[in-house]
């Protein structure tokens, strides 16, 4: 409607319609930013880590002391774990997903210290892994029980014949290839490598550290029990008897050697919570900071807003005498706030995008979706609206005889 | 034109209730010039302010242009104010921020007027206030008696059917008081009803006809006279 006049005046008010675009303009750029980091953090914090239930999935790493028959203790504590009713599958590994501590090696395709290699995590299957995580072979096959051997860290112990790998680190050592089984890999890349035959490819399999990256998904399995004293059971228990599997493994294992100090019982659900803990943090920070913003940018517009109304109590009193609805009265507040929000939102979106550049070249944040923008410039606009509308009634009930009364 | 009978206008606050208007009646009549005198506190402002739809009243009957007035929304108030009244106020009451030509485009505005009716009324209203060269100036950059010609152009732009004016000189010197007065007399020789509070005896003897107001009611002189 009016929109020329409007401005004109609104020159007349320069200081106070900045502040309020330069605070429209950050607080857009920021919760846009946000919005998307906060989507990426829980996107990350959810990713599919292979195993197919994790909260069935039970792990426990008692201290294995016995310096008598580690081999056979391992065998008679899973024998024992096998049994406990409600156990679908158990296996012995050396370390779990999303743990937060295990091994990594280094695989390359040749045995050229400038061949590529690619770093990946290192686990050993002791019988089962794969059932017993749950996790889909895509190509060849698991292991069988006899290609399980016991690996004693005392002496010299032979190359595994065959291993296991995830699709995504056979991607990333054999670029452009769809076929993996047969294929010949070393463990390093000096030229007494040990040489690595893939007899299966994992769909998926996360490593103890949940990288960000897509390394995250880079491992491989050796079939193998290490026979130290830092080994994970780990037990998939049937639905609905998770409870009890928990305390009878405990149980089991104490029975089986009492006195042994467990490191603690967690399942892979539990595992994934800690693992994450730090990105929800961030995540809920972000939250905090975004509704923050929200909030002192409305209060920043209620704020100007009543200012001006109470700085216009003579004007609008004017207006009204000749003339004005307090529709109309209500209507100019409204379409002043949308000018300065409007032109908050055109420097704000701006500034998303350069704060945007910043954060994914310092802090590899993803590129803002242009949804998210999309959103934020409607939030903010409904923010403008919303926040002004309480000053716009007041002034609309203003009374006309303002204009005569009043000094 | 403009016709009251018993208005009462009572304001009341927390403590006091004060009896504004006691029982005020009075006709003006379609193209008269009318001044309104009385002493300070007696309701002059009162009555301009419900004459104007400006302040809603307690009791009585007012009819404006034979409408009955008194029971019509705030909205058709408005609306009505926009196209039968103009308004001129001792203080002037410019729009600080818009200049000349935007503040007599105010009332038009509201009335959802063309761009080309507008500017013809705002070119033409200014013209005859002798302000045309002026259009683009602020109030702040004008005189008391500019700036009071500016409110004429406003009020006339709209071709109200009445004028209601509170002291309109209040604020100038003689020399524009009198050019003011001029002004409104001329204006009042092409019809527009006019009602002008003053307390200036001078400018009050000019008009056709005096109501004293005291104490919230047209004194009995004029009671007599109007008889
Ligand atoms: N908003 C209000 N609240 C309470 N009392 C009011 C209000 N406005 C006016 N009055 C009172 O109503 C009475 C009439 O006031 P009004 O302004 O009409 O007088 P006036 O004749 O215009 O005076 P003056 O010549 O000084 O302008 C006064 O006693 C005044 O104090
Ligand atoms: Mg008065």
């Amino acid at each position: 409607m009016e929109i020329r006049p409007i401005l004109s005046a609104l020159r007349h008010n320069m200081t106070g319609a900045l502040l309020i675009a330069t605070q429209v303009a950050l607080t857009l750029a920021i919760i846009s930013n946000s919005a998307s980091v906060i989507r990426d953090r829980l996107a990350v914090a959810q990713r599919d880590s292979g195993i197919d239930a994790e909260s069935r999935i039970i792990t426990q790493r008692p201290i294995l002391f016995s310096q008598i028959d580690l081999a056979n203790l391992i065998q008679t504590d899973l024998d024992a774990l096998r049994a406990i009713p409600g156990v679908e599958s158990v296996t012995i590994t050396n370390q779990v997903p999303m743990g937060r501590s295990g091994w990594s090696s280094t695989f390359a395709t040749e045995r050229v210290p400038t061949a590529p290699s690619q770093s990946a995590g290192l686990y050993f299957d002791g019988g089962r892994l794969l059932e017993t995580f749950g996790l889909k072979i895509v190509e060849g096959r698991g292991f069988r029980d006899d290609e399980i051997v016991n690996i004693d860290p005392k002496v010299q112990n032979p190359p595994p014949n065959g291993v296991l790998l995830t699709r995504r680190l056979a991607e990333a050592l054999f670029p452009g290839q769809s076929q993996f089984v047969g294929r010949i890999f070393y463990q390093g890349n000096s030229p007494d490598a040990e040489e690595m035959r893939i007899v299966g490819v994992i769909e998926r399999f996360t490593t103890p550290w949940a990288q960000t990256g897509p390394d995250n998904e880079y491992a491989v399995v050796f079939p193998a029990r290490y026979l130290n004293p830092f080994n994970h059971y780990v037990v998939r228990a049937a639905p609905g008897a998770e409870a009890e599997v928990r305390k009878a493994m405990e149980a089991a294992l104490e029975k089986n050697e009492p006195g042994r100090v467990s490191v603690g019982q967690y399942s892979v659900q539990e595992m994934r919570d800690r693992r994450y803990r730090g990105e929800r943090a961030l995540a809920w920070l972000l939250v905090s900071v975004t509704v923050f913003l929200l909030g002192v940018t409305a209060s920043g517009i209620v704020g100007m807003a009543s200012l001006w109304v109470n700085l216009r109590r003579k004007q609008i009193g004017v207006r009204r005498a000749l003339g004005a609805t307090r529709g109309d009265i209500v209507r100019y507040f409204l379409t002043e706030n949308l000018l300065i929000t409007s032109a908050g939102i055109a420097i704000g979106v701006l500034a998303a995008w350069g704060l945007n550049g910043v954060l994914m070249s310092e802090l590899s944040v993803p590129r803002l979706p242009l949804d998210y923008l999309l959103v934020g410039v409607l939030l903010m606009l409904l923010l403008g609206v919303i926040a002004v509308l309480g000053p716009a009634l007041r002034a609309a009930q203003l009374s006309p005889a303002l204009a005569t009364r009043s000094v | 034109m403009l016709q009251m009978d018993g208005v009462q206008k009572i304001y009341r606050t927390d403590l006091v209730q004060t009896y504004a208007l006691r029982s005020l009646s009075l006709r003006v009549a379609e193209g008269e010039f009318v001044a309104v005198t009385g002493p300070s506190g007696s309701g002059k402002t009162t009555f301009l302010n419900i004459a104007g739809l400006l302040e809603t009243f307690e009791a009585g009957s007012y009819r404006l242009d034979g409408e009955d007035v008194s029971k019509l929304s705030d909205h058709a108030r408005s609306r009505l104010r926009n196209v039968k009244i103009g308004f001129i106020f001792q203080s002037f009451n410019l729009i600080p921020d818009l200049n000349v030509y935007d503040n007599v485009d105010v009332p038009l505005r509201y009335r959802g007027m063309a761009g080309s009716e507008r500017k013809r009324r705002i070119t033409e209203a200014l013209e005859r206030v002798g302000l045309a060269s002026r259009h683009q100036h602020l109030p702040s950059q004008l005189s008391g008696g500019q700036q009071q010609r500016v409110a004429i152009a406003r009020a006339l732009a709209g071709s109200p059917r009445i004028l209601l004016a509170d002291e309109p000189t209040g604020n100038l010197d003689s020399l524009m008081a009198r050019e003011v007065m001029n002004m409104l007399e001329e204006i009042n020789t092409q019809g527009t009803t006019i009602v002008m509070v003053t307390h200036d005896p001078e400018l009050a003897r000019r008009v056709h006809r005096n109501i004293h107001v005291m104490d919230g009611q047209v004194s009995d002189l004029d009671q007599r006279l109007a008889a």
